[in-house]
């Protein structure tokens, strides 16, 4: 496995892991809408988050160290451009969804933070996921 | 997904004391994953990554990659 594959894998893991936790806990209601503990449990699952990141890409270097200081090859950068193009599309879509909770009823301005974050992480994933499916399959 | 390129990269390498992918690879400036995808034709390379390929083998272009239409 290519050292930029490892980097896809560690990024689909760790939001996963970090920010999976974080809506899990916030849309179960496990907070009982305090907003502090709120703000701290973002703040801890975006610290674990690019902990997490820098901690694993560090690894995947020191396994493959001459993939990991090499610049992308074509056919990475392809992948890469693919799945940005991919992202971008996604996020469009999910960023005017956003205007469906506004027809639907009255939302909180910290609510609408909320979605739009959840769209930027689900951008994330699809980018993550795209790279992974783009390396398995060759391109 | 199958491009309508052939190529002789395995049989060259063989031919050029069984070459590893990943010494072609350091050869022409590429990971040895993007080598495999080229050569199992799941992946088009560039013109200049072709040439560089073709240098590698001291062949000329048309003897490692062949049109399939």
């Amino acid at each position: 496995m290519s050292f930029r594959e490892k980097a896809a894998w560690i990024t689909l893991v760790s939001v996963l892991l970090c920010f999976g936790v974080y809506f899990g806990t916030v849309f179960s209601g496990g907070l009982h809408g305090d907003g502090r503990a709120n703000g701290w449990l973002f703040v801890a699952c975006v610290g674990a988050f690019v902990v997490l990141q820098i901690g694993l890409t560090l690894a995947a270097m020191w396994t493959t160290p001459k993939d990991g200081r090499s610049p992308r090859d074509e056919r990475e950068q392809l992948i890469k451009a693919r799945s940005h193009t991919l992202g971008y599309y996604v996020l469009v879509v999910l960023v005017l969804g956003l205007g469906i909770p506004l027809h639907l009823g009255h939302v909180a301005a910290h609510e609408l933070m909320l979605y739009a974050f959840l769209d930027v992480v689900i951008t994330g994933l699809v980018v993550a996921t795209a790279q992974i499916v783009m390396f398995r399959r060759g391109f | 997904m199958s491009v309508p390129i052939s190529n002789r990269i395995r049989r060259l390498r063989f031919d050029n004391d069984e070459m590893t992918q990943a010494e072609l690879a350091e050869k022409i400036g590429m990971t040895r994953q993007t080598v495999a995808a080229i050569e199992a034709g799941k992946y088009s390379p560039s013109l200049e990554a072709a040439f560089r390929i073709a240098e590698v083998f001291g062949v000329p272009l048309e003897k490692v990659f062949q049109w399939r239409g």
